[in-house]
């Protein structure tokens, strides 16, 4: 089985072609209004400053690692970053970093071009250049050890432990099994479950690191003097039949399938090889954001949806917090799926249902995913919205 | 699976998960499996909620997926609804935690 993908300069494979700039900002944002094939990012305006080491270090890397996608085939970096002053993320730094990749990387300086308005104007003539250069590549069949996928599952409820999740798990053992690549994450939603995925990891430091991880968020949790159970699972997870944190995790550990897990990855770490990593992050949408940076071109939301409103108004989900990695959204949730069925491009309820195996829905996804990540859209990918990014940051700001 | 009755994930088991909307006194079928067995409902289950297959005493575990989902606060009978009125999370007590605020 293949997939049609760009070839980038240092040997990975795009399954979509845009032209990155960073670090956001007005110049990037009006940028991207203007010139059609490309994406920046939109972060606070003061996401920048005033981080500890391990926080600039996360930023540094999630900066570098947008860069480096294979999703992106050149890069415009607006140095007004260098406001800041920090080294883990000078314009200097994230060009040399990128320029790593072999792919074209452009500095855009507003202080030589005479002013922002100026530097907007050099920004878009060097973008329509680069998406004009970025068009004449063409895709080519690759295998499947190409391919980094990376999932989060929400709304959680008892279908995604019993279908949605395994379907998951399933579409990743396959792409594991060509030697590919997948990720999973969400500290908080492997406590309870972490003693069976600790039986997974290749050797005892994996065991090790995935336990830490547990043990951390759970220290944290209890700090605040409250049960969990009141933060996760949320309300609407409990509405939905999920009644404490472990079963939460037992049926989110699901989506990551049955490979051994290779290593524990920081937010925005790129992988030392292929097979399946947890990724060091809390549950939250910002996640996206980190997979991608970590090289994951195609990603998954398995969905629930069972506790919220019973409502079968058509609602749409969110489009783009991996930026420029399209989101793939899954359920196997009947009501779900009624209720945002122009949203939602695999549904996984079929297994429920007796119509397919979770070895079969399971194939049906490998190959949807194979479409999309041969350039067929995913439902929510044609919705132009861009939403805030937020990158994993440990410590407060000082 | 079939979308009916209810369905455990592992034999240590001893709470299933409804597949239907299933009225109190109705025989739920259980399904482990290619196996079959029956519990009678005391009470209503809605759909993708838990039915204890088993009678499980105060302060047992809730066994899915084979393993701890939390502990009974109260005895559960073969039949009962298992949610957040019968069944405490063990993990993340922060409210049980020494030196946790009050």
């Amino acid at each position: 089985m293949k997939f049609l993908g760009y070839q980038r300069p240092d040997g990975s494979v795009g399954i979509r072609n845009y032209v990155l700039v960073i670090p956001g900002g007005l110049v990037g944002s009006k940028i991207c209004d203007f010139v059609e094939g490309t994406k920046t990012i939109t972060v606070a305006s003061d996401a920048y400053f005033d981080h500890t080491s391990r926080d600039r270090e996360t930023v540094g890397r999630t900066l570098i690692g947008l860069g480096r996608s294979p999703n992106v085939a050149a890069v415009i970096i607006d140095t007004s970053i260098n406001g800041a002053g920090y080294p883990e993320y000078t314009a200097a730094h994230l060009f040399e970093e990128i320029s790593k990749s072999g792919k074209r990387v452009e500095l855009l300086n507003a202080i030589k071009e005479g002013g922002t308005l100026a530097s907007i104007s050099k920004g878009i003539q060097l973008a329509r250049e680069m998406v004009h250069d970025a068009s004449k590549l063409r895709r080519q069949p690759f295998d499947l050890s190409h391919l980094v996928l990376a999932v989060k599952c929400g709304a959680s409820d008892t279908t995604s432990g019993i279908a949605g999740n395994p379907v998951i798990g399933n579409l990743f053992d396959r792409v594991i099994g060509a030697g590919g690549t997948a990720l999973f994450g969400e500290n908080t939603e492997i406590v309870g479950a972490e003693q069976v995925l600790a039986k997974r990891a290749v050797n005892e430091r994996v065991a090790n690191d995935i336990l830490q991880v547990a043990h951390d968020i759970e220290e944290v949790a209890k700090s605040t003097g409250e049960d969990i159970r009141t933060m996760n699972p949320i309300p609407a997870n409990i509405a939905g039949g999920i009644s404490t944190l472990e079963e939460k995790s037992l049926g989110a550990i699901c989506k990551s399938g049955s490979a051994p897990i290779q290593g524990v990855l920081k937010y925005g770490e790129r992988p030392a090889g292929q097979g399946l990593y947890f990724f060091d992050n809390n549950p939250a949408m910002g996640i996206y954001f980190g997979y991608a940076a970590s090289g994951a071109q195609l990603l998954l939301f398995q969905l629930g949806g069972g506790g919220y409103g019973r409502t079968d108004a058509d609602m749409l989900l969110t489009p783009g917090p991996g930026v420029i990695a399209p989101l793939l959204w899954a359920t196997a949730n009947p009501r779900t799926l009624a209720r945002s069925s122009t949203s939602i491009d695999f549904y996984s309820g079929t297994v429920l249902e007796g119509e397919d195996s979770i070895e079969s829905a399971g194939e049906k996804l490998l190959q949807q995913v194979v479409d999309i990540a041969s350039g067929t859209f995913t439902k929510v990918e044609s919705i132009k919205q861009q939403e805030p990014s937020q990158m994993y940051l440990r410590d407060p700001i000082f | 699976m079939a979308f009916k009755g209810a369905l455990m994930l592992s034999e240590q088991d001893n709470v299933a998960t409804s597949l239907e909307e299933i009225a109190g006194g109705a025989d739920v079928d259980i399904q482990l499996g290619d196996k079959l067995s029956n519990v009678v409902a005391l009470e209503q289950i809605p759909f993708g909620f838990k039915i204890a297959v088993a009678d499980i005493a105060k302060d047992a575990h809730v066994i899915k997926y084979g393993e701890s989902i939390g502990v009974a606060s109260e005895d559960i009978k073969a039949g009962n609804l298992v949610h957040i009125h019968n069944l405490g999370g063990a993990r993340g007590r922060g409210d049980l935690a020494k030196g946790g605020a009050q």
